[in-house]
């Protein structure tokens, strides 16, 4: 990657025409997936990616160039293109003077995966394979995958910082199809974190694909989920999905600002019971989303959303936070070099409270208890937002029941989040690809048990 | 063009080094993107990429890798790392690679205007999309964000096979999404559409069709929980479409997971259901002369009056099946390996207009926006999912609904379809008209 000298020559390129701030992002990434289906290891493939973004913001419009080309005349020429965000402004003369930035935290990558022979990966992936066909005979399919991400950064700016930042990310997914009678069913299990190839040592990869296998053949027999309002159980290890989209992309400083949020003007108010407090967090070690500088170079930190039920702070990246006079959060992030940052979550809890979980449960007459949630969705200005249930149960009388599936459940975020009546003294993580202006970046979300008061299940039943 | 030569070498080089089969596939393009907000540009964007993809073949095991870096270098070690990798990966027959064809289609998918036309004028154009919404109602109070993308893109394919194909590209689109008020309720719309040629783009209509969406939903109510028919408009039922498409893929067919394994010739939709994929579709946005292998692209008739005819295939799934590629091979990006998807897929439209699809519901559901749409699981066909629109009633659009769930099996929902609108309209690759659907159960209060 370029030197000091050749970074300050491109940012006073950026500048040129009057900007008011400038910077460049360098990436080297490099990829490997190993993955199976079908009883055999089908694709083993291995990449690598290099590129450069350059951006300008002057006033309140942002320019941004990329290109692959990592040569100095490819990118000065990005950078004259980028520089014409400031087109009839004032030219300046700006000297640039890049200082290098040491990172707050530090997190331990105990086994590198391009030091991991791939025979190793196989073997993790085919250990899955067998674990998760063994559990019974109705598993018609199961596919395993195994990813490893290396991704170098640089990042340059005007005001002088000059950041180097390294993440490697390893994720493991089993999916399990299983069929009775014309019935398929599915199960999913995924792990991933900011960590090297000890995420998938030990018996992990079998515990994950007989729990992905067990949900798939449990689904089989489930009666479908009740249709209507009813109170709703989340257990910790069901993930964080309904605190990310209930709360989480409505704190987004962007959203915020262009009044497209429930959330919006509401610092210092009241907005959820007061037993929840929200903490978004890219410190923690070795989780899914976390990392040492966001990627416009400033440092990760712990920042508390929600304190007791009042709303303390939205989530920055450089440019929203100069417009709320705000410090800067760390929030920053982009899918790649081809992406301008946008506030982002990275680590998004509920924190744990004092209640025992399993008195929680036995508080719910009538009610569902969701084990294991997927995917979801919020449209932030409204606050409807919608989850997946992979694995629920009835409670009755205070006690878990049967086994039921095809549930959503929908609600509203701050309506949602006043219903919290009780939070488990237990804490559970998941993981995902958040998706935002059609930018993928990893995270993690977490939350204790909790019982929320009613919620709309949307089953058939 | 370059990017040929250098995959030319690649297959040679390839070939001295063992890979007996080998493929390179090279992906250029060239982007430009503006966003504004509140008639101000909020930012632009311009880039341009390339990336190089190399798959092998040995013996039956198949290995990958890809560089974005075209120099000679990188380009040798994702060779080496290709055949590395195929080294590792478990031996199936079906692993080919396609033979050239004798023809290929011709078809016109590049617009020089899309180049040409000044930066200026698409930065007006992303304006007037804004605008358009905001004149659309004055109750339309506020705009996330209105934009205009274009991409101009090239594609070469060289197979040891003797495969030898390029082409040239682009498309263009623009997009909206803003907010209505009223006495403080908000809610929100979007508009969208991409198209082949820039003098298609038409930013009024796009702007319009957000302002109408949200002022639509103002003073939106909560419905108790029922069962009752449901209407839903082509943008709705196109992402339920999305959710049936994986099933039709040959690999998903073979390998178990999909809905409609062994219902060849068999009825699985509702008798007005005629679906085709089309990939020489005229101004069809995922049009191109061959697919991702090199394979010429057709129009493959998978359900004809509601009965099953045919599986998407691309080679690897075709030579399973004993069958000839459908010319399916979908390759987004030079990152993977061409998998199984659809070009241009769409439902043919019917001969009924909105109105005589709700005259004769008394109570029903008009769906207008979905939400949480990809946790939908394609596996089992099982969706639930957030819904909003306009409840009916007397065979009108009575008042706006929000916050209820909609759940069924994917398979059901087809199969009770009981009219098929004459509106067909196109998102991105997937079409379809207004269609009215049997009695689903609505969660709401």
């Amino acid at each position: 990657m370029l030197g000091k000298r050749e970074l300050e020559e491109i940012l006073a390129i950026a500048l040129q025409e009057g900007g008011d701030y400038a910077d460049i992002f360098l990436e080297e990434k490099s990829n490997n997936v190993v993955s199976c289906e079908a009883d055999r290891i089908e694709r083993i493939n291995s990449g690598r990616e290099a590129g450069a973004g350059v951006r300008v913001l002057a006033g309140d419009s942002t320019a941004y160039a990329y290109t692959n080309d990592l040569s100095l005349p490819a990118l000065k020429e990005a950078a004259y293109v980028a520089s014409k965000a400031a087109a009839g402004r004032e030219k300046g003369v700006t000297e640039i003077d890049l200082r290098k930035r040491e990172p707050q935290v530090d997190f331990a990558i105990t086994r590198r995966p391009e030091l991991v022979p791939v025979e190793e990966k196989v073997e993790a992936v085919v250990r899955g394979n067998r674990a998760a066909r063994a559990v019974d005979k109705r598993i018609v399919q199961v596919i395993v995958g195994y990813s490893d991400v290396r991704q170098r950064i640089k990042l340059a700016n005007s005001e002088g910082d000059l950041v180097e930042d390294e993440r490697i990310r390893t994720r493991y997914l089993v999916h399990v199809v299983a069929a009775e009678g014309g019935l398929i069913q599915t199960g999913y299990e995924a792990i991933g974190g900011l960590a090297g190839f000890e995420l998938v040592e030990g018996d992990e990869p079998e515990l994950l694909a007989e729990r992905a296998a067990r949900q798939a053949v449990q689904m089989l027999t489930a009666q479908p989920a009740p249709a209507g309002r009813m109170p709703v159980v989340m257990a910790a290890e069901a993930g964080g999905t309904m605190i990310h989209e209930a709360c989480g992309h409505g704190l987004e400083a962007d959203l915020a600002q262009k009044e497209l949020s429930v959330y919006t003007g509401k610092l210092g108010e009241r907005v959820a019971a007061e037993i929840v407090t929200v903490i978004d967090d890219g410190t923690l070690p070795n989780k899914y989303g976390s990392y040492r500088f966001d990627d416009e170079g400033t440092p990760s930190q712990r920042n508390v959303l929600i304190e007791n039920g009042i709303l303390r702070s939205y989530m920055y990246d450089r440019l929203t936070a100069a417009r709320d006079g705000h410090s800067l959060t760390g929030n920053g992030r982009r899918q790649s070099f081809a992406h301008r940052p946008i506030p982002r979550m990275t680590n998004t809890y509920i924190a744990p409270g004092e209640t025992d979980p399993e008195e929680i449960i036995a508080r719910v007459p009538k009610g569902l208890l969701v084990k294991k949630m997927g995917g979801g969705q919020v449209n932030t200005t409204t606050g409807d937002f919608v989850f997946d249930v992979l694995e629920a149960y009835l409670i009755e009388k205070g006690k878990i029941t049967v086994p039921v599936r095809g549930a959503t459940l929908t609600g509203n975020g701050p309506e949602a989040l006043q219903e919290i009546e009780l939070v488990g003294n237990d804490l559970g993580f998941g993981i995902g690809t958040c998706g935002k202006d059609g930018q993928g970046v990893p995270v993690s979300d977490a939350q204790p048990t909790i019982l929320i008061k009613q919620l709309i299940v949307g089953g058939t039943g | 063009m370059r990017e040929r030569e250098l995959a030319h070498w690649v297959v040679a080089k390839g070939q001295e080094k063992g890979a007996k089969l080998i493929e390179a596939f090279l992906l250029k393009h060239k982007s430009f993107s503006v966003q504004v907000h509140h008639g101000k540009i909020e930012s632009i964007k311009q880039a341009q990429e390339a990336g190089l993809g190399i798959r092998v073949i040995i013996e039956g095991r198949m290995g990958y890798a890809y560089t974005s870096q075209l120099d000679t270098a990188p380009v040798e070690e994702a060779l080496s790392q290709a055949i590395a990798n195929a080294n590792k990966t478990a031996a199936d027959e079906c692993n080919i690679l396609p033979e050239p064809a004798d023809q290929l289609p011709k078809i016109d998918i590049y617009d020089p205007l899309i180049e040409k036309t000044p930066v200026e004028e698409k930065i007006e154009l992303a304006k007037a999309i804004e605008e358009a919404a905001f004149n659309y109602d004055r109750r339309v109070a506020r705009s996330e964000q209105a934009a205009y993308e274009d991409t101009v893109y090239q594609v070469a394919i060289v197979n040891s096979r003797g495969i030898d194909v390029s082409y040239q590209g682009s498309f263009c689109g623009g997009s909206v999404s803003v907010v209505a008020e009223e006495n403080g309720d908000t809610q929100t719309g979007y508009g969208m559409d991409f198209v082949l040629n820039f003098a298609a783009l038409k930013p009024e209509a796009i702007g319009r069709e957000a302002g109408e969406e949200a002022v639509a939903m103002l003073g939106a109510r909560k419905v108790s929980t029922q069962r009752v028919p449901i209407v839903m408009s082509p943008r709705v039922a196109a992402q339920f479409l999305g959710v049936l498409v994986p099933a039709l893929s040959g690999e998903a067919v073979q390998k178990g997971r999909s809905l409609l394994a062994g219902k060849l010739g068999e009825a699985v939709a509702a008798k007005d259901i005629t679906l085709i994929d089309d990939g020489t579709l005229p101004q069809g946005i995922n049009s191109s002369p061959v697919d991702g292998e090199g394979v010429p692209s057709g129009k493959t008739v998978l359900i004809e009056d509601g009965v099953l005819k045919s599986y998407l295939h691309n080679t690897y799934s075709a030579a399973k099946d004993g069958t000839r590629s459908t010319g399916n091979a979908s390759r987004p990006s030079y990152r993977g390996t061409p998998e199984i998807g659809p070009s241009n897929i769409f439902l043919e439209a019917g001969r009924a207009s909105r109105e005589e699809l709700l005259q004769d519901i008394s109570q029903g559901f008009y769906i207008t926006e979905v939400l949480g749409m990809h946790t939908a699981n394609p596996i089992s066909g099982d969706f639930s999912v957030g819904a909003a629109g306009l409840w009916i009633e007397k065979g009108e659009l009575a008042y706006p609904v929000r916050g209820v769930a909609v759940a069924a099996n994917i398979l059901e929902l087809f199969q009770g379809v009981e009219a098929v609108g004459n509106d067909l309209r196109f998102y991105l690759g997937y079409g379809t008209p207004t269609l009215r659907f049997r009695p689903l159960p609505v969660s709401g209060e």
